[in-house]
C-alpha cells in the first residue's frame, strides 16, 4: 500500500478546518445570546422638566447609585422616561423617572443543567460536536496519508458517521432556537397574563434558575412579568460555522475539496427544494389535527398541534365527506373505464393500421386536449341541460372521460407502438381475429403502459374541480374537490375540517401517482410522437 | 406498420368510432354551441334569442375590466411559464446527478403534480393569511421577524402570490419532462466532451440544451395551454377581487357568465379565448409533427 505525502498534507488541512469550525462554534456559544434588563433602583421626580434644576439633581442621584453598582462590578445603565400631560387647569405637568437597571446576558452555557426544554437540545448539539471530533480522529487514525480508495471499511464508516452527526447537529440548531423563542415569548406571556396556570410554579422556578441562578425566589413572578428578553441573531451564525466543519468532513470522506463543495451545494439545493415542496403539506397535516381556535390563533407559536385532535376526522365523516369521496371515486372510476374502453381501440387502430385520415384523427383528438372545459363551460352546461344530465354524476363522468381521451390515446398509442407486432400476427394467423389478438396478446403485454394511462386519467378526473362546480348543484352529488369548499363560507372558515378532508383526498392520489411517475414522463414527451 | 392481413376498408374507422363519438359529443359540440351563442342574443335568464352578429363581441371589448383582465392573463401566463420552466430545468439538472436520496427527492417532487389545484390553492391561501397564517407563525417562531407581516397588503401582491402558487404547481411537470429528456442522453457524449476539455457551461450549451430541446418545447407549449386554462388558483385565492383586478381571462369568463349573468359577452370572450388556444395548439401540432417527421 503506497503512502502519499500530498494526501497527508491535504488531510491535515481538512482536519484543521474541521477543528476550526468546532472551535469557532464554541466561541460563538460563549457570546451573549439573550439579554434582559432588571431595574434595581428607581428615582421619580414630579413637576420636573427636562433641563431644569430638579432634573439635574435627580439625574445626579441616579448616576450616583449607578456608580455604586458599577463599583461592585455589575453592568448597569441609567435610563430616563418623561411623562408629560396637561391637567384640568390647562397646566402642563411632567414626571421624570430615572431607572437604574442591571443588564444581564445569558449565553449557551447558561442553559446547561437548567431543565429548560432547549437545554436538552443544547446538550445534544454539544454531544454531537464532541462525537464528530472523536469519529474524525478515529477515521483518520492509521490512514492519514492513504488514497481514499485504499481506505479500510472502518475508516470509511467513521468518516461517514462524522458527516451524518454534523448534519444532525446543524439541523438541531433551528430546533434549539424554536424552543427558546417559544419559551421566552409565548409560554412566558401566557403564564404572566394568567391565561394558563397549570405548571406555572415549576416553570417560574426553572426560569428563576436560568435567569437569576435561583436568587429571586418568591418575587420571581413580579420580576418575570416586567421582563423583556432580547435575543441576538448571532445564534444563526452557528449554522455556517458548523457548516465549515461539515465541509471539511465531506472533503475527508471524498478526497477532493472542489467536488465535495459542489456535492454539498447539491445536497443543500435538493434539501431546500424538498422543504419548500413539502411545506404546504406540512401545513395541511398540522392544521387538519388542530382545534378551530388553534388554527385561527394569531400568535400560535407551536410547530405542531398542542394536542392532536383526531375527532376532526370523525367530525368530517358526519359532515358528508365519505359521500363526497364515494362520488369522486364513482366519477373518476367511471371516467377512467370509459376513457379506456374508447381509447384502447382507437390507440390500437392508430398504432397498427394504416388508413386515410390517420393524421387528421390524431390532430382532432390532440386538439381536444388543448381546451380546458372552462372555456367551454357555457356550452357544456347548455349541452348537459339538453341531455338532462345536469346535476348528475353521469354527466360529470362523461365530460371527464371526453376531456381525458386525448392523453389516454396519446399514452396508449406510444405503448402499443413500442411493442413489436409479431406476436399479434402469430395470433392472427392462428385464427384469433383482431379483437382476440388485442385482448389476448397486446393488452397483457402492454399492461404497464395501460396502468399508467389508467391511473393518469383517474387522477385527472379525481382532481377535477371547475366543471363540477357548475354541473353539480346539490350537496349530495358533490365530488370531494367541491366538497372541501363547503367548509369555507363568508363569515367562517373551518380550516381544520377543510384540510382534514383535503388530506383524505390527497394521500391516495399522491401514492398512486408515485407508482406511475417513471412511466408517465417517458410517455408524455416521446410516447405520443413515436411513429 | 400494417399487419399485412386482409382488412376491410372501413375497419379502422370502426375502431375509432367510440373515441370519436365521445370527443365529438362532449368537446366538439360544446365548442359549436359556444360559437352559436356568441352570435346570438341571450337574456339574463339564459334564453337564446335571434342572431345579432358581432354585438356580443363589441360589448365584451367595451367591458370596463377587459383590458386589466387581458394584461393579467398575459402576465400570469408569461411569468408562470417562464419562471417554472427555468426553475424546473435547473431542478431537473440537479436531480439528474447521482446522489443518495435521489429517489426520495423524486417522490417528493411528485406531490404538487398529483394534488388537486383547489387543495393547493386553499393551503397557500391559509399559509399567507395575515391574522393567523402559518408563514407568519413560522417566521415569528424562528425569530426572523419580530412582527407579523401582511403578505396580502394589496391586490398586486396577492396576484404575485397567485403566480407563485402557479409556479409551485407547474415546476414538477417541467422537471419530469426535462428529466425524461436528460435520461435519454448518451453518457458517452459527455465523456467525449470532457476528454476534449469542455467545461460545464460548454457541455450544457452544446450537448444538454440541444438534446433536451424537444422535451422542453413540448412541456413549454403544454404549460402555456394549462396555465392559460388554469382556473382554481385564482378562483380560490381571490375570486378576482377587488373588481376583477386579479382575474385572468378564464376566471373572468366564469364570473361573467355565472355570477354577473352577462352570458352574451361571456360567450364572446370564450370564443376569443378559444381562438388564442387554437393558435397555441397549432404551434404545438406543428412542433410535434416536425419532431415526428425527424424520427
Amino acid at each position: 500500500m503506497k503512502r502519499y505525502p500530498e494526501i497527508k498534507k491535504q488531510n491535515l488541512r481538512m482536519f484543521v478546518f474541521l477543528v476550526l469550525g468546532l472551535v469557532l462554534s464554541l466561541i460563538l456559544m460563549s457570546l451573549p445570546l439573550y439579554s434582559f434588563d432588571v431595574g434595581v433602583y428607581t428615582k421619580k421626580s414630579a413637576n420636573t422638566f427636562v433641563g431644569d434644576e430638579k432634573y439635574a439633581a435627580a439625574k445626579a442621584e441616579a448616576e450616583a447609585v449607578a456608580e455604586e453598582y458599577r463599583a461592585q462590578g455589575l453592568d448597569v445603565e441609567v435610563s430616563e422616561d418623561v411623562l408629560e400631560r396637561v391637567n384640568s387647569k390647562g397646566k402642563t405637568t411632567s414626571l421624570v423617572t430615572f431607572t437604574v437597571s442591571q443588564r444581564n446576558s445569558k449565553n449557551f452555557w447558561s442553559f446547561l443543567g437548567k431543565d429548560l426544554p432547549s437545554s436538552t437540545a443544547l446538550v445534544c448539539i454539544l454531544g454531537l460536536m464532541a462525537f464528530s471530533l472523536i469519529f474524525t480522529v478515529s477515521g483518520l487514525a492509521g490512514s492519514f496519508d492513504l488514497m481514499h480508495r485504499y481506505l479500510d471499511q472502518r475508516s470509511k464508516i467513521f468518516r461517514s458517521l462524522t458527516i451524518a452527526i454534523l448534519l444532525i447537529a446543524i439541523l438541531l440548531i433551528p430546533v434549539f432556537i424554536l424552543m427558546n423563542n417559544f419559551t421566552f415569548s409565548r409560554q412566558l406571556s401566557l403564564y404572566n397574563s394568567n391565561l394558563v396556570t397549570e405548571g406555572k410554579e415549576l416553570f417560574y422556578a426553572r426560569m428563576d434558575r436560568f435567569l437569576f441562578d435561583g436568587q429571586m425566589g418568591e418575587s420571581i413572578g413580579d420580576v418575570l412579568s416586567g421582563l423583556d428578553i432580547q435575543h441576538s441573531n448571532l445564534i444563526w451564525l452557528l449554522i455556517p460555522t458548523l457548516f465549515i466543519s461539515l465541509l471539511a468532513a465531506f472533503s475527508l470522506r471524498k478526497g477532493e475539496i472542489q467536488s465535495s463543495l459542489l456535492r454539498l451545494c447539491l445536497y443543500v439545493f435538493v434539501i431546500v427544494v424538498c422543504v419548500v415542496t413539502l411545506y404546504p403539506y406540512y401545513v395541511m397535516l398540522i392544521t387538519a389535527f388542530r382545534t378551530n381556535a388553534e388554527s385561527l390563533d394569531m400568535y400560535f407559536l407551536h410547530m405542531f398541534p398542542t394536542k392532536w385532535i383526531w375527532s376532526n376526522l370523525t367530525d368530517i365523516i358526519n359532515r358528508g365527506v365519505p359521500r363526497f369521496l364515494l362520488n369522486s371515486l364513482f366519477v373518476a372510476g367511471g371516467a377512467t373505464l370509459l376513457a379506456m374502453l374508447c381509447g384502447i381501440p382507437a390507440a390500437y387502430a392508430l398504432a397498427r393500421m394504416n388508413f386515410k385520415g390517420k393524421k387528421i384523427f390524431l390532430g382532432y383528438v390532440i386538439m381536444s386536449q388543448m381546451f380546458s372545459p372552462v372555456v367551454l363551460l357555457i356550452g357544456i352546461s347548455q349541452l348537459m341541460t339538453t341531455l338532462h344530465l345536469n346535476n348528475t354524476l353521469w354527466g360529470l363522468m362523461l365530460i371527464n372521460a371526453a376531456f381525458n381521451q386525448a392523453f389516454a390515446i396519446w399514452l396508449l398509442r406510444g405503448t402499443f407502438v413500442s411493442i413489436s407486432s409479431e406476436m399479434e400476427q402469430a395470433a392472427l394467423i392462428d385464427g384469433c381475429g383482431t379483437v382476440g389478438a388485442l385482448t389476448k396478446v397486446l393488452i397483457p403485454m402492454a399492461a404497464p403502459g395501460i396502468v399508467t394511462a389508467l391511473i393518469f386519467v383517474f387522477i385527472n378526473a379525481w382532481n377535477e374541480y371547475t366543471v363540477a362546480t357548475i354541473l353539480i348543484s346539490t350537496a349530495q352529488n358533490r365530488p370531494i374537490t367541491v366538497g372541501i369548499t363547503q367548509f369555507s363560507s363568508f363569515n367562517m372558515i373551518e380550516w381544520q375540517y377543510m384540510f382534514a378532508a383535503s388530506l383524505l383526498a390527497t394521500i391516495p392520489v399522491v401514492v398512486l401517482f408515485m407508482t406511475i411517475e417513471r412511466h408517465l414522463t417517458a410517455g408524455l414527451t416521446s410516447g405520443g410522437v413515436k411513429g | 406498420m400494417s399487419t399485412g392481413l386482409n382488412r376491410t376498408k372501413w375497419e379502422p374507422y370502426l375502431w375509432l368510432l367510440p373515441s370519436t363519438l365521445l370527443v365529438s359529443v362532449f368537446v366538439l359540440f360544446p365548442i359549436l354551441i359556444v360559437f352559436k351563442l356568441s352570435f346570438s342574443e341571450i337574456s339574463q335568464a339564459g334564453v337564446v334569442g335571434k342572431f345579432i352578429g358581432f354585438d356580443n363581441y363589441v360589448e365584451a371589448l367595451k367591458l370596463p375590466a377587459f383590458k386589466t383582465v387581458m394584461m393579467n392573463t398575459l402576465w400570469w401566463v408569461l411569468s408562470v411559464v417562464i419562471l417554472s420552466t427555468v426553475l424546473g430545468f435547473i431542478i431537473a439538472l440537479v436531480l439528474n446527478q447521482k446522489f443518495r436520496g435521489r429517489k426520495i427527492a423524486h417522490a417528493i417532487l411528485v406531490f404538487p403534480w398529483a394534488t388537486s389545484l383547489v387543495i393547493q390553492a386553499s393551503v397557500w391561501n391559509y399559509i399567507i393569511k395575515y391574522e393567523y397564517g402559518n408563514l407568519n407563525n413560522v417566521l415569528l417562531n424562528l425569530g426572523i421577524i419580530k412582527q407579523a407581516i401582511n403578505f396580502r397588503s394589496s391586490y398586486q401582491v396577492e396576484f404575485i402570490w397567485e403566480c407563485w402558487v402557479g409556479i409551485f404547481v407547474t415546476v414538477p411537470f417541467v422537471t419530469f419532462c426535462v428529466l425524461s429528456g436528460l435520461q435519454s442522453i448518451d453518457v458517452s457524449l459527455y465523456e467525449a466532451a470532457t476528454m476534449d476539455g469542455a467545461g460545464f457551461w460548454h457541455k450544457l450549451r452544446h450537448i444538454t440544451l440541444p438534446l433536451v430541446k424537444p422535451s422542453l418545447t413540448v412541456s413549454t407549449v403544454l404549460n402555456i395551454i394549462y396555465v392559460f386554462n388554469s382556473f382554481p388558483i385564482v378562483y380560490t385565492m381571490t375570486k378576482g377581487a377587488p373588481a376583477h383586478k386579479t382575474d385572468t381571462m378564464i376566471t373572468y369568463l366564469y364570473m361573467l357568465s355565472f355570477y354577473e349573468r352577462k352570458k352574451g359577452p361571456a360567450t364572446a370572450l370564450s370564443v376569443i379565448g378559444f381562438l388564442i388556444l387554437c393558435l397555441c395548439a397549432g404551434i404545438y401540432m406543428v412542433t410535434v409533427m416536425r419532431k415526428e417527421d425527424q424520427q
